[in-house]
């Protein structure tokens, strides 16, 4: 019961008492601010690649420094099967995904909260047509859709992250949708109507505006997360970017065979990036998710 | 049970088996449209494949032309659900005969690689519901955010380099072993790999102990727990087994997915492996029935879900 109460009423408004220092887990910080760093790394890196300034040319070849190690040779993280130097290609691998990883998140968020607002807003028939479409999309297994799309096309990487795009839109639905069917049972919109406010005012600013900022934040950061492993995996895959043009799914795929060679780095290299950029998006996501939303609602989980 | 409590059931269900069979119908438009939008008018070529293995008259993919597009949509249905997706492009032998041939290994490789996820899920999420988050959990916790960002595929890779050099084994080829012994292991690696590796983790440990922790903050808990009766008896449906079914379903899709990529690092020869070359080959026959596939078994899985979680609460499932 008393968890119940609570939901009820401290969604509201965001006054307290306590400060938001006091309130938030110390954890969910150390998460946000590593997401934050990993971010901030990602966009300064794509900025190098775009202005060509880069420690190394990432297609210069040096045969005789081949798959050196960390450090060797002035290559701070080492070289590939071809002398390449794995830091500058790591750097311009950010282009593969960046902006197509973009494109994938606004067309998550337009159509994920335009959808949203009709089926939770209007409800009825929009409700159930949305409700059948987000289901049609789940139907597909993502990288079998992007196959098919692969098959049929030979689309370029912006077509298929409109994809990852539109198999995300479901997601984004649902969670405007419940957030705005929590919010009718409030008065407040009922208030808003009340005193005359129009419905777009209604919709854009106390609704979307000030209730669900949060979640569309939140869901941009998972939905890059995502891009990068559907563009990796892709690469690897061999339908992505094409060596010599470097991506991190193409150089796992090419370090691999030296990887069953006991050369461990080459692929690996490529593989922590993937690793810890998809960890920073997660966390900066989740931690961001813990702050503003659960510790809002008053239930520490 | 009397005849009257089973009548809503029996419609509810029918109600799903309706809706499953129209989303069913809205997966092959959206696979016509795509393969009918595509250059080089593939879909004749795909309707002639199918005619010249199926038992109808024969037409030339000229002949079809001629139809408008929903008529060659209802040709080509017509056919589906007959069982004739078409021949493959490449090899010439019947889409559908190979799909279940190597279907069958996906099968293994997903249902197999589920269960590890769960054999790892269910324990720390239950455990974690009763008692909280202690220190024991947050190690875990930060274990499964990097699982989950881990590239499956270089996971694989080190597993193979792992077994290869430190214990000696190879060569790591699907059925063949030249130590008929250790066989299963080269089965059993792909389904671990897949199990841990495919980025649902962290999700179903999370959906499971918030479930669990919420049945078990219910007053008909503190009822059972305050007469001494089994609080996991009471708790199992609601906090269990409905969570469980209902992830794995939301699940299978990536799954699925992640099956194409491990089955490539494995040569694992299954529907991701033959999706992948279907799509380098871009033969359309066997991509569209792979697809078509791939969503009549999400689709299946949804259903059963929808059915469990009718026959435990039909109250609830009415809308």
């Amino acid at each position: 019961m008393m968890k119940h109460y609570q939901q009820q009423h401290t969604d509201i408004g965001e006054f307290s008492d306590i400060s938001f220092w006091k309130k938030t887990d110390k954890l969910d910080l150390v998460y946000v601010s590593y997401g934050l760093v990993i971010v901030v790394a990602v966009i300064v890196s794509y900025i190098l690649g775009t202005f060509n300034w880069l420690p190394y040319d990432p297609q210069e070849i040096d045969l005789e420094l081949m798959m050196g190690l960390p450090g060797e040779g002035g290559h701070l993280l080492g070289t590939d099967f071809l002398g390449r130097d794995i830091l500058t290609r790591l750097i311009v691998g950010i282009q593969a995904y960046f902006l197509p990883g973009l494109l994938a998140i606004s067309i998550a968020l337009i159509f994920g909260t335009l959808f949203g607002v009709l089926a939770g807003y209007w409800g009825g028939r929009f409700d159930t047509i949305i409700t059948y479409g987000s289901n049609l999309v789940d139907s597909f297994p993502r990288l079998v859709l992007i196959l098919l799309m692969i098959a049929a096309f030979k689309p370029d990487i912006y077509y298929i992250m409109v994809v990852v795009g539109i198999t995300n839109v479901p997601v984004v639905t649902s969670l405007i949708k419940g957030r705005i069917l929590l919010l009718k049972q409030q008065n407040f919109i009922e208030a808003a109507t009340a005193i005359g406010l129009r419905d777009n005012v209604i919709i854009f600013k106390h609704i979307l505006w000030f209730n669900c900022r949060t979640i569309l934040i939140i869901q941009a950061t998972l939905g890059m997360a995502e891009a990068i492993l559907m563009e990796t995996s892709l690469s690897y895959l061999g339908f992505g970017v094409q060596e010599p043009t470097p991506s991190w799914g193409n150089m796992v795929q090419s370090g691999a065979n030296y990887l069953l060679k006991g050369k461990l780095w080459l692929s690996s290299a490529p593989a922590l990036a993937i690793l810890l950029t998809i960890l920073g998006f997660h966390l900066l996501g989740d931690g961001l998710n813990n702050i503003l939303e659960r510790r809002r609602n008053g239930q520490a989980i | 049970m009397k005849l009257s409590a089973i009548r809503p059931v029996a419609l509810l269900l029918a109600r799903e088996l309706i809706i499953t069979a129209l989303l069913l119908l809205g997966v092959s438009l959206v696979v016509f449209i795509v393969l009918y939008l595509s250059p080089g008018d593939p879909f004749s070529q795909l309707i002639a494949t199918q005619q010249a293995t199926g038992p109808s008259q024969p037409k030339t993919s000229d002949a079809l032309q001629t139809f408008s597009a929903f008529q060659q949509y209802l040709i080509w249905l017509t056919h589906l659900l007959q069982g004739d997706f078409g021949a493959s492009l490449r090899t010439g032998l019947p889409v559908l005969n190979e799909i279940v041939r190597v279907g069958i290994n996906t099968l293994y490789l997903t249902i197999g690689s589920m269960l590890v996820t769960l054999l790892v899920a269910v324990p720390v999420a239950l455990s974690s519901a009763r008692r909280g988050m202690t220190m024991l959990n947050w190690p875990f916790t930060m274990f499964a955010y990097i699982i989950s960002a881990l590239p499956v595929f270089w996971l694989g890779y080190v597993v193979i380099y792992i077994f290869l050099h430190k214990f000696n084994l190879f060569p790591i080829i699907f059925g063949f072993s030249n130590n008929q012994k250790l066989s299963w292991l080269y089965f059993l690696l792909p389904i671990f790999v897949l199990g841990i590796g495919n980025g649902t983790l962290s999700e179903i440990v999370r959906y499971l102990r918030e479930e669990m922790g919420r049945v078990l903050a219910e007053d008909y808990i503190r009822i059972a727990r305050a007469k001494g009766a089994s609080i996991w008896k009471h708790a199992f449906k609601e906090g269990f087994l409905l969570p469980v079914t209902e992830i794995i379903a939301a699940k299978i899709p990536f799954i699925l997915g992640g099956a194409v990529v491990v089955e490539q690092v494995f040569n694992w020869p299954g529907m991701g492996r033959m999706a992948w070359q279907a799509a380098q080959d871009r033969d359309y026959p066997v991509i569209m029935g792979i697809a078509i596939m791939a969503a009549l078994i999400v689709r299946c899985g949804s259903l059963l879900q929808r059915v469990v979680s009718i026959v435990v609460n039909p109250r609830a499932s009415r809308t």
